[in-house]
């Protein structure tokens, strides 16, 4: 046993807010991990965030409501925070610093990791590969999310991001394959909070999930800490545990208000919109967590959640991440209006890596020529639909208004599904080429003329087509 | 008494007839149709009922199922705060088991000896000047300045429990 950790400092000058003043320390450094004994015998938790010669300013987990500094013994670990891990967190309902409130005992572990994560030797990744299906058929048929990808939904304030990423939590599977998730909510109103508890009651039952919560109310370097026990976790169940695992963190905005938070108290020289000038090297050190390495079984893959205050794609904290990451979902306060669920708005949203996880030996054949020709054409019906915006519908040609029809069946056919639905890849995939069918078949040409031989029989081939086919092919 | 001329009535007859049959065929058309429309009219309500009562019977399977769903997931969730609930009982139990045999430490034979190596212990972390002062449940507390070392038992207990790793789940996992 070390010195560290064992000797108490008493001298603890003041009491600001979150924050506790210690003097007549030594040898601390920032992020350490401080444990605070009260003289009624309770304990409270902290982080360092400065230190000025022998004074060093703790910032309280628990908040200092309630504490004598004159009866406060202060212990510095001597490290950042440390947390045991292992598959004991699995079915655990934790708060956002892994402390249980589902009314267990304290979670147990062969081994404890610092929460800040080990760095991996780049050569050792893999690339991310192989599908991680969600059960939601915007997501699965258009943008793959893959094993060892991170992957952010963003989305609006009003908008059914929680309701997505609890579902995606609940649903996704890795064909078969050991998995479990991790959510992380963050800043989540204590409603929020009930909602993802009832959505993923079944899965955490199941030994699959961990939740971590941290509630809007809750202190916010403990909502910093959030993600990072999340991750901590996350590796421990993937790459010792041989876990395929899905980290859903939401929502990375309210991580980031924390973060400026903190660095305010810090006297940080404020950057962007007041933020750290680190957040981009802070995002990435959450994000770069994610990926498979080369000999270990199981994957980290990350589906981080931000909403974009007042819609704004570039403000910084979609726009940093948008750096990091390897595409994006996309919600459209739009198709909201219009009752369809799961909002996404199928152009905006992206994954770069869809390739490594759909396609011929990973989902379906069709899959990729599948979803190319939708997104083609759904881009051609929104082309039309402005048209139609200018010159009325009368004006419109036979082929034009097909896709005005396409439209329509894309949204309600194919992207729109109840909350607790889970769709099969199979049916996700029919339903894509029920939907392109409403178009004759010359104008489905990004299509491998076998396929449609086989969804068409006896219909023209392409170049005999006209290029407005008033009659249905179908 | 009818001003006609006489002779009209009888020419008028053959008129009457037609006119009556007429009505008649008219009537018996009107009949016809309205008892097509009310047979239509039947079969269409009876074809609606019949939907009404499917979609009632499928609202009704899905609200009976989702009802279900629901009551199994608050079985399922009593179920699993019962457990942890009986996990943290038998953890706690651990704690006081631990703590006791701790504190027991006090009236054993090889205490003064434990007591010895505590204090030097306590006087290694803050120097000689500390003022070091046994604890009345066992074990010393060191001061020197604003920096004070818990060598009691009980904090020794506790930090033994801390450290304790994935072992403790043998206590409930068979």
């Amino acid at each position: 046993m070390t010195a560290r950790g064992e000797v108490e400092y008493t001298g603890v000058r003041a009491l600001h807010g979150p924050l506790a003043v210690v003097e007549g320390v030594s040898g601390v450094g920032w992020d350490e991990f401080v444990r605070i004994a009260l003289a009624d015998g309770g304990t409270r938790h902290g982080l360092v965030l400065e230190v000025d010669r022998d004074i060093a300013v703790v910032q309280v987990l628990e908040g200092t409501a309630g504490m004598d500094p004159a009866g406060l013994r202060v212990v510095f670990s001597g490290e950042p925070l440390r947390i045991p891990v292992g598959a004991g967190w699995l079915g655990r309902v934790c708060n956002g610093r892994g402390e249980p409130i589902d009314g267990g005992p304290p979670v147990f572990g062969s081994r404890r990791a610092p929460v800040s994560g080990d760095p991996v030797n780049p050569v050792r990744r893999e690339p991310p590969s192989e599908p991680v299906l969600t059960g939601v058929g915007a997501v699965d048929g258009l943008t793959t999310l893959v094993r060892g990808q991170k992957l952010p939904v963003f989305s609006a304030a009003g908008l059914p991001h929680l309701e997505l990423a609890a579902q995606i939590a609940a649903q996704a599977t890795a064909g078969g394959e050991a998995f479990s998730v991790v959510f992380a909510g963050m800043g989540l109103t204590h409603p929020d909070a009930a909602f993802v508890r009832g959505a993923l009651e079944e899965r955490s039952a199941a030994g699959e999930l961990v939740v971590l919560l941290n509630t809007a109310d809750d202190p916010v370097i403990e909502r910093v800490l959030t993600p990072r026990v999340a991750l901590t976790v996350a590796e421990d169940l993937a790459f010792s545990g041989g876990r395929h695992v899905l980290v859903v963190m939401t929502d990375m905005t309210s991580y980031a208000e924390a973060l400026r938070e903190v660095s305010a108290a810090r006297g940080e020289v404020p950057a962007r919109r007041a933020y750290p000038g680190y957040l981009y090297s802070d995002l990435a050190s959450l994000y770069e967590r994610c990926g498979r390495i080369r000999g270990r079984p199981g994957s980290v893959t990350v589906l981080p959640v931000l909403t974009m205050p007042a819609g704004d794609i570039t403000h910084p904290v979609p726009d940093l991440t948008g750096y990091i990451t390897e595409g994006q979902i996309v919600l459209s306060g739009e198709a909201h209006a219009r009752g369809i669920y799961p909002p996404v708005d199928p152009l905006a949203s992206l994954s770069r890596l869809m390739r490594k996880g759909a396609g011929p030996g990973h989902t379906r054949a069709d899959h990729l020529d599948v979803a190319a020709q939708l997104l083609a054409a759904i881009a051609r019906a929104r082309e039309v639909r402005e048209l139609a915006d200018l010159m009325g519908h009368a004006g419109l040609s036979a082929a034009d208004r097909r896709y005005l029809d396409l439209d329509a069946a894309f949204l309600e056919r194919f992207v729109d599904q109840r909350p607790d639905e889970l769709r099969p890849l199979e049916d996700t995939l029919e339903r894509a080429w029920e939907v392109l069918l409403t178009l004759p078949r010359g104008q489905l040409a990004m299509l491998p003329a076998a396929l449609l031989d086989a969804r068409l029989p006896g219909s023209p081939a392409p170049e005999a087509a006209p290029a407005e086919v008033p009659a249905d092919p179908a | 008494m009818s001003g006609l001329a006489p002779g009209t009535e009888a020419a008028l007859a053959p008129v009457r007839e037609e006119l009556l049959r007429r009505a008649h065929a008219e009537a018996a058309a009107h009949l016809s149709a309205a008892d097509r429309e009310a047979e239509d009219l039947l079969r269409d309500a009876a074809a609606k009922a019949e939907g009404i009562a499917a979609q009632a019977r499928r609202q009704g399977e899905a609200e009976g199922a989702w009802a279900a769903r629901a009551v199994l997931a608050d079985a399922r969730r009593t179920a699993g705060e019962c457990e942890l609930a009986a996990r943290r009982e038998v953890y706690e139990d651990l704690r006081r088991q631990v703590l006791a045999r701790v504190r027991a430490l006090r009236r054993a034979p090889e205490y003064p000896a434990l007591l010895d190596r505590l204090v030097r212990r306590a006087r290694r972390l803050l120097g000689p000047e500390a003022r070091v002062t046994e604890a009345p449940l066992g074990g010393c507390v060191a001061v020197a300045g604003h920096r004070r070392v818990d060598q009691t038992l009980d904090a020794l207990a506790t930090r033994a429990l801390e450290s304790l790793g994935s072992e403790v789940e043998s206590l409930w996992t068979p």
